[in-house]
């Protein structure tokens, strides 16, 4: 707010106030800032950006229901991590596919193809655990949250976060070895 | 699968003024001849393999009125085929064998809203066996109302353990969203009710069900 | 737990869960293997970041300006709506008449109705109806009337026990999910959701 640039609350009033094309600031600020996560939630880029393009219009419909404008991007996330929960409806079938599709972008870039390859066979063995224990792993070991954090973004307990993630880690276990 | 059975259950779940019309009946000329013809196989199949075809008319009509291109219309009732095989496959693990076809379609909604099989398997062997449709039905609307699976799944099954009828839940959901409208989150007020729920219990948990051996797939 | 043979040892779990100040060596030398098995995994994340494209934020923006003026005063005037001590933030109301609810089985559908009254804020509207799975999806079948209130449109409904999908139909082809109500996506893409009731 030194800075001058506006804070977030300030652009959500004035988005409610009428001038809606200053709702692009948000989406500029904000669009990179999940995508890792969306990607790995749902197993593919392609699937990440529609999460994130449609959580922004979602938030846009739903603006007037934040309750605390200053922090949008909280309650930005909590619309997205929605929205990859929905996802994941597809059939088991379209999901491995664009599992497939994302690991053809990464074998481009990535010399090592063994590397890719463990990547490419823990995601796959990601997308098999339930949305809930995908989370939580992906907070924890891919954005690097604490569970104390992890906790108060989704408003539930130290303890169930962590029976979730502790059968994550068995559910992975089995997973990797059926595939290796 | 007794043809004739399912023919029976189905009728009983489409209201009684349409019970006589036949799928293209209902269809009408809105819908484009390849979708109707996509309706039959997969109702047909629906048929044979005991679900309700019911949900995949609905959603045909549903694409044709909202002029959805009929790729996506195809994808979406493939998708609601595939989720009411999930929900049957979910029921026949808590010892429903065969499910009824009105509690298929109730968790097949319950899994279109986000909560998956295991947990619909877990609900529906949580009370009595002729609620399990609104148990079901309870729990995919708070999953719409934004209560992560597992909060969903905690609140529905403390409420039935602590004697409240399937009935009783139907309060659940206006419950939640005055919660929200107060600024806590879906997830937040689950809990809340979840221990109020609890509190208000007088029986206490039930002993826990034993669930029955996986049954072998049908082919 | 019925998979507790196959699963990581409790310590092994504290370990990945960064908890073991001493590390590995802080663990029984029997899970030494184990807890290399379980550090492998952890080091198999893929910590890239996928690039957003540039086209996402006009995409957002052209849908956000399509929905502007109707849609954007729809939302906020909701707020007071939602705040009247009877209506419990619904924009729907249900108004239990006559008998208690029973359950559906197969052999008894169920035998209760209830009246549900739908609720829609939308002053710039020129005609608005409601559409669902107990119409249909017939936007014509179901107007909603302009009530006393300014901009307030309201229909009255008797509906089966159960599972309805609906949404609002503005001006006959813009489609509202009622933005106090329950939600899913209506599964055919698009990010257009149905409102839920629950009888």
């Amino acid at each position: 707010m030194d800075r001058g640039e506006a804070s977030d609350g300030a652009i959500v009033r004035a988005v409610l106030a009428g001038d809606v094309e200053r709702y692009a600031e948000l989406v500029r600020k904000y669009r990179d800032r999940y995508a890792r996560f969306a990607a790995r939630m749902l197993g593919s880029s392609d699937a990440a950006e529609d999460a994130i393009q449609d959580a922004f219009v979602r938030a846009y419909d739903q603006l007037a229901q934040c309750n605390e404008p200053d922090k949008f991007v909280g309650w930005f996330f909590l619309i997205l991590r929605n929205r990859c929960f929905a996802e994941r409806r597809k059939s088991k079938d379209r999901i491995s596919l664009d599992a497939a599709q994302a690991i053809e972008a990464v074998e481009r870039t990535d010399r090592d193809m063994e590397t890719a390859e463990r990547r490419r066979t823990l995601q796959l063995a990601l997308l098999e655990l339930t949305p809930e224990q995908r989370e939580v792993f992906v907070l924890k070991h891919i954005e690097g949250m604490s569970y104390g954090e992890i906790a108060e973004r989704l408003g539930t307990s130290v303890p169930s976060l962590k029976m979730r993630m502790h059968r994550a880690y068995d559910r992975l276990r089995e997973q990797l070895r059926d595939r290796t | 699968m007794n043809y004739r059975l399912a023919m029976l259950a189905m009728l009983a779940l489409v209201p009684a003024a349409l019970a006589g019309q036949s799928i293209d009946e209902r269809l009408g000329a809105r819908v484009p001849r390849e979708t109707a013809a996509l309706v039959r196989e997969l109702a047909a199949r629906a048929a044979a393999r005991g679900l309700p075809a019911d949900p995949i008319v609905q959603k045909a009509i549903e694409g044709s009125v909202k002029a959805v291109t009929a790729d996506r219309v195809a994808g979406a009732l493939r998708e609601v085929l595939a989720q009411l095989e999930l929900s049957a496959a979910a029921l026949r693990g808590a010892g429903m064998d065969p499910p009824d076809t009105i509690i298929v379609a109730a968790g097949a909604f319950a899994i279109n809203a986000g909560l998956d099989a295991s947990q619909v398997r877990e609900l529906a062997g949580a009370g009595p066996a002729t609620g399990a449709a609104v148990t079901l039905r309870v729990a995919g609307t708070l999953a719409a109302l934004g209560v992560p699976a597992a909060e969903v799944v905690q609140l529905v099954a403390t409420a039935l353990g602590a004697g409240q009828a399937p009935a009783d839940l139907l309060a659940l959901p206006a419950q939640v969203q005055a919660a929200v409208a107060r600024g806590e989150t879906p997830a937040q007020a689950a809990v809340g009710l979840a221990r109020a729920a609890a509190a208000l219990g007088r029986r206490g948990p039930p002993p826990t069900r034993p669930t029955p051996p996986p049954r072998p797939q049908r082919p | 737990m019925r998979h507790e043979d196959r699963g990581f040892h409790p310590d092994v779990k504290r370990l990945l869960d960064g908890e073991l100040r001493g590390g590995l060596d802080d663990l029984a030398p029997a899970l030494r293997e184990e807890a290399q098995e379980a550090l492998r995994l952890l080091a198999e994340v893929d910590p890239t970041a996928p690039v957003v494209s540039d086209a996402l934020e006009a995409r957002v923006m052209a849908a956000v300006r399509a929905k502007r003026g109707r849609r954007r005063e729809l939302v906020v005037r909701l707020r007071p709506w939602m705040l009247a001590p009877a209506l419990a933030a619904a924009a729907v109301l249900v108004l239990l008449v006559g008998r208690v609810l029973q359950a559906p089985t197969a052999q008894a559908p169920a035998v209760a109705s209830l009246t549900v009254r739908f609720v829609l804020v939308a002053p710039d509207a020129q005609r608005v109806s409601v559409a669902g799975t107990f119409n249909q999806w017939d936007p014509s079948a179901t107007p909603l009337v302009r009530t006393a209130e300014a901009g307030v449109w309201a229909a009255t409904l008797t509906l089966p026990a159960g599972e309805h999908q609906y949404a609002f139909v503005v001006d006959g082809d813009q489609w509202v999910a009622d933005p106090a109500a329950p939600a899913i996506p209506d599964g055919f893409g698009g990010g257009r959701r149905n409102s839920v009731l629950t009888l």
